[in-house]
């Protein structure tokens, strides 16, 4: 691609400023029930949610490392039992009474926990409200529907909606109540490098899907502007015929999409090409690729005049009915390594304080074991990074591990002990949302007594 | 738009009624007039049928179509034996890496979808692949034989009985890899050891009856309160997981001995009893299997429990329908092929081939008036098929390299990136289509991303890889321009033949307006270059939101 310098860059987008915003501005009413506040936030902030897809088991992320406690853990989890000497040991500056320790191969979380970067929140997962096993079995509370199902509990991490179908995701509302205050960014407020999500759906905006290296330009295109230029006529005819009137909602919302990858692309490339080469060596994987290129775009905040942005980027592969032991260290590895890589970068360009990443996953796996690896279950563990989190801390109760334990609905599947919607919450706080707004943001969280769990400054 | 609905089936049911009216005449009156003949399929009709029916319509397929009409085409159709995978792969030489052969069998995919003579054969058996899915992504790697004795599985059964093809997909080694059903052992409570429920969960979730009671039409059933039902709990997937304990690689010394090789993959599991659990299950609706039974008789109680549940029907007809017709059917056209599902009219339940064609002959499916919610966002692989079996797109080796299509195109045959297959049912991107209630499965992947992706091979395909090539590659598909180039002088005429071939001359003024300009642009800055006109031209009709579109 040619490059381009920053004067012509900021010429450029002058003209693109228009499309990025019409696509930022969905049509529609404000959304907002806050202080309805339209002032830009004037600094930046990201979230940016790694989903780890199709279920990780995460009670071999993180395992008790003391000896009654590894015990208990080694008695549920039988020949899916990490070893007790290869557990990577950490040091919680507030100790539960347990010491713990991480997966082997997730050495670049250990540091990164050890330098207060990094926190766990533990056994966390989808609920209405707080829910004992009694109340369980009871049906005495409102649960999430379809526990244990891979889309459906996806669908409630995306959503947070419980019972309720819902057609927008956490971070979409979000998009939602601050658009008014991002009115000058332009591009979207989400962007996913891994497909469409529900998890950015949302009412008055939408969310922007580049590939894991970025945007890739259309071959038959140019955007000289040159009107001798057939590739530039080509693309103003193909623009023509996507704005022409269609009969079908098929043909309009296949056309709706193509004319937003025609508008960004190149503003988008652009701004990356100024983007500075960063020394941070990150991992030869798709995901290391997608956390590289979201580094990028970070690096290049101000070329596209972005103030609050959240990134989606995902691996998947992590339904480890069979050979977990075989396949869990290099999926583990490659998330370990790439967040570590991308905190680095982070701290190159210099906005590790201004970047949270954070875990989730369909859910938690059982306890037990089915020969070869684990099922599914509810509750599990996730971790966040960044100088905003409240490092080298574990959030939340570890549970009793203990088959049929208080925790265990059966063959060792957690009750959450902690909501999905604290940490969305908790998040969505930091992000920047107004507190009169969380419960837009997290539906449930007026059920729970603690709103706000405290990882993040 | 749902005036226009009411008025369609309204005039439907009046045109059945008058049917039966006259073959019921009698007594004194005067016999009734000969019905009149049914009015000539116009050529855009038979591109519609055939769009639902084969990898994409040609003119001569078209003319067959109007020829036969529609019936007699699809009775035709499925008297054709299958086109298969795996003895093209057995013919090749064993790589040392076997998972290379998996370029191969994507290869003899093609082959199969673009050249076959089992059109509607290899169409449906493409569009169960994405509802029974396995896929090359993850531990099916190094197993080619398997999934491509998978698929021809499914092309075999594509109009046979739903249960007989239920117990081949539970049996096949691909799929017991797949979701794991492949080496699950009885419990061994002293190791916490227990079934594993993979493939029972995804069985009755994505493969029969899904996760709510359903309607015959489709739509959910609610209890007293307003609420879903849901179809089972977590004690029936346990009961499921019981059962299919004790499978695995056929021929092999032992259960724990029982490893992959080039053979077994293509061969039904075999029952190793000893790790089979023979207790009681408690299964749908509180049906139970005794204790003490054999591996087999559970399993074929158990299948019969999940086929005779009454979701199947209208699950399996809305999958269908999804695939092949259109994306938002109506109440009362999956309640009629739901019908046909449960009874054929000969008494036989799972009759995929009488369900396949009361999708296609339904009124919906051939509509005398369009609405704007008919049809649906064609599969963007369709798109490429399409393409190349109107314009007899063929590389000098025969080969078809398109061994990463899941990455060009979002997807590709048996390469999904999990068991959900490439987009949901349930998908309804944001806009007018969510704000209506409907959905739109194929624009999941249609991303900013994707379409990106899939257009920059459209110019390639059109602008590089036509007959006009100077040394192509071997390998290099080149569709066949001959006929516009030889009137490409003629900027309308050009333009009508390219529509004729792709959309059954139906298109859009906005299109032709636009392809006139740049061809006339193209003409000027290239003169004599009438490969550019032509492919101009062809690229910006499969680039077209029109030629996304499936009606």
């Amino acid at each position: 691609m040619k490059k381009i310098n920053r004067r012509e860059f900021v010429k450029r987008s002058g003209a693109a400023a228009a499309v990025g915003a019409a696509f930022a501005h969905y049509p529609g009413m404000a959304f907002s029930q806050g202080m309805g506040t339209t002032a830009p936030f004037g600094d930046y902030r990201a979230l940016v949610c790694l989903f780890l897809h199709g279920g990780n088991d995460s009670y071999n992320m993180i395992v008790p490392r003391s000896n009654a406690e590894y015990n208990v853990y080694a008695a549920s989890r039988q020949n899916m039992a990490i070893a007790q000497q290869d557990l990577l040991p950490i040091n919680p500056l507030t100790p539960d009474g347990a010491d713990y320790g991480l997966h082997p191969s997730m050495s670049g979380v250990q540091t990164l926990f050890e330098q207060g970067r990094a926190a766990f929140v533990n056994n966390i997962g989808p609920l209405v409200e707080p829910t004992t096993k009694t109340d369980f079995f009871n049906k005495s509370v409102l649960l999430p529907p379809q526990l244990f199902s891979h889309n459906d509990q996806q669908d409630q991490w995306h959503s947070l909606k419980g019972a309720t179908v819902s057609s927008t995701g956490w971070a979409g509302r979000i998009a939602d109540l601050i658009r008014d205050r991002v009115a000058g960014q332009l591009l979207a407020t989400n962007v996913s490098l891994h497909g469409s999500s529900l998890y950015q759906a949302a009412d008055e905006t939408i969310a922007y899907v580049m590939g894991s290296n970025g945007p890739i330009p259309f071959t038959g295109f140019s955007s000289s502007g040159d009107p001798a230029d057939l590739f530039y006529q080509q693309r103003l005819a193909f623009e023509r015929v996507l704005d022409a009137t269609y009969d079908t909602v098929y043909e309009r919302g296949f056309a709706e999409i193509q004319k937003r990858a025609v508008a960004s692309v190149d503003l988008v490339n652009d701004a990356l090409a100024l983007a500075p080469t960063l020394n941070t060596v990150f991992p030869q994987s798709d995901l290391g690729n997608q956390m590289r290129t979201v580094a990028q775009l970070i690096a290049v905040k101000d070329e596209l005049q972005m103030e609050r942005q959240v990134f989606l980027v995902e691996k998947g592969g992590f339904d480890s009915h069979d050979d977990q032991l075989l396949n869990q260290p290099d999926l583990l590895a490659d998330v370990s390594d790439s967040v570590k890589a991308f905190y680095d970068a982070l701290v190159e360009i210099g906005m590790a304080d201004s970047v949270t990443t954070f875990t989730q996953s369909d859910f938690g796996r059982t306890m037990t074991s089915n020969g070869d690896g684990t099922d599914h279950a509810w509750g599990g563990n996730q971790f966040v990074v960044g100088d905003a989190v409240m490092g080298q801390e574990l959030y939340g109760l570890f549970p009793d591990l203990a088959l049929n334990s208080d925790d265990d609905v059966g063959g060792g599947r957690f009750i959450p002990t902690t909501s999905a919607d604290q940490y969305a919450a908790t998040l969505a706080r930091w992000f920047g949302v107004d507190p009169v707004d969380l419960p837009s943001v997290a539906p449930n969280i007026n059920n729970f007594a603690v709103q706000d769990l405290g990882f993040l400054v | 738009m749902n005036k226009a609905r009411l008025l369609s089936t309204a005039l439907s049911f009046m045109l059945s009624l008058s049917a039966c009216g006259g073959s019921s005449g009698g007594g004194g009156s005067p016999p009734p007039p000969p019905p009149p003949p049914p009015a000539p399929i116009t050529t855009a009709e038979a591109f519609q049928f055939l769009n639902q029916t084969t990898f994409g319509a040609t003119l001569e397929e078209a003319q067959s179509v109007i020829d036969m009409r529609y019936e007699a085409w699809i009775d035709q159709e499925m008297s054709k034996n299958a086109s298969l995978q795996l003895p093209h792969l057995r013919s090749l030489p064993r790589p040392q890496f076997l998972g290379e052969l998996h370029s191969d069998r994507v290869d003899i995919w093609f082959r199969n979808s673009v050249d076959g003579f089992d059109q509607l054969r290899q169409r449906v058996a493409f569009a169960l692949s994405e509802i029974l899915v396995v896929s090359q992504q993850g531990a099916l790697i190094n197993a080619p034989y398997g999934v491509a004795d998978y698929y021809d599985k499914l092309a075999l059964f594509a109009f046979g009985n739903y249960r007989e093809l239920m117990e081949v997909v539970t049996l096949h080694p691909a799929m017991g890899v797949y979701l794991s059903m492949l080496g699950n052992e009885k419990p061994n409570p002293a190791l916490s050891i227990r079934p594993d429920e993979n493939y029972a969960r995804e069985l009755m979730q994505l493969f029969s009856i899904g996760l709510v009671e359903l309607n015959i039409d489709g739509t959910v059933r609610t209890d007293g309160m307003g609420q879903a039902i849901p179809t089972y709990d977590q004690s029936v997937i346990e009961g499921f997981a019981h059962v299919f304990t004790g499978w695995n690689y056929a021929g092999a010394p032992s259960f724990p001995q029982a490893f992959q090789n080039d053979n077994n993959q293509t061969v039904p599991m075999q029952l190793y009893p000893d790790f089979h659990d023979t207790g009681a299950k408690t299964l749908l609706n509180g049906f139970m299997i005794p204790a003490g039974q054999t591996g087999d008789q559970d399993l074929q109680m158990a299948l019969d429990n999940i086929f005779n549940h009454p979701n199947v029907g209208p699950f399996i007809a809305t999958r269908l329908i999804h695939r092949l017709v259109t994306s938002n059917p109506s109440p009362g056209y999956v309640a009629r092929v739901a019908t046909v599902f449960n009874n054929n009219g000969f008494g036989e339940r799972g009759d995929l081939g009488a369900v396949v064609k009361a999708i296609l002959l339904d009124p919906e499916a051939r509509p005398a008036m369009h609405m704007e919610i008919d049809g649906k966002v064609k599969e963007p692989l369709l798109r490429l098929t399409q393409l190349w079996r109107a314009y007899d797109a063929t590389s000098q080796s025969g080969v078809y390299p398109l061994a990463p299509a899941y990455i060009i195109f979002g997807q590709g045959p048996l390469q999904a990136s999990h068991v959900f297959n490439f987009f949901s049912p349930f998908y309804s991107p944001p806009g007018e289509i969510r704000n209506s209630g409907l959905v739109a499965p194929e624009l999941q992947i249609a991303t900013e991303y994707q379409n990106t992706f899939v257009t920059n091979y459209f110019f390639l395909l059109t602008f590089d890889w036509n007959s006009e090539k100077a040394n192509p590659g071997e390998d290099e598909v080149l569709i066949d321009i001959a006929d516009e180039i030889a009137i490409a002088d003629d900027t309308d005429a050009l333009i009508d033949l390219v529509a004729d071939k792709l959309l059954a001359g139906d298109i859009s003024p906005t299109l032709r307006a636009e392809m006139v300009n740049m061809i006339d642009q193209v003409r000027v800055a290239l003169p004599g270059n009438n490969a550019a006109l032509a492919a101009e031209a062809i690229y910006f009709v499969v680039t077209s939101p029109e030629f996304a579109y499936q009606l």
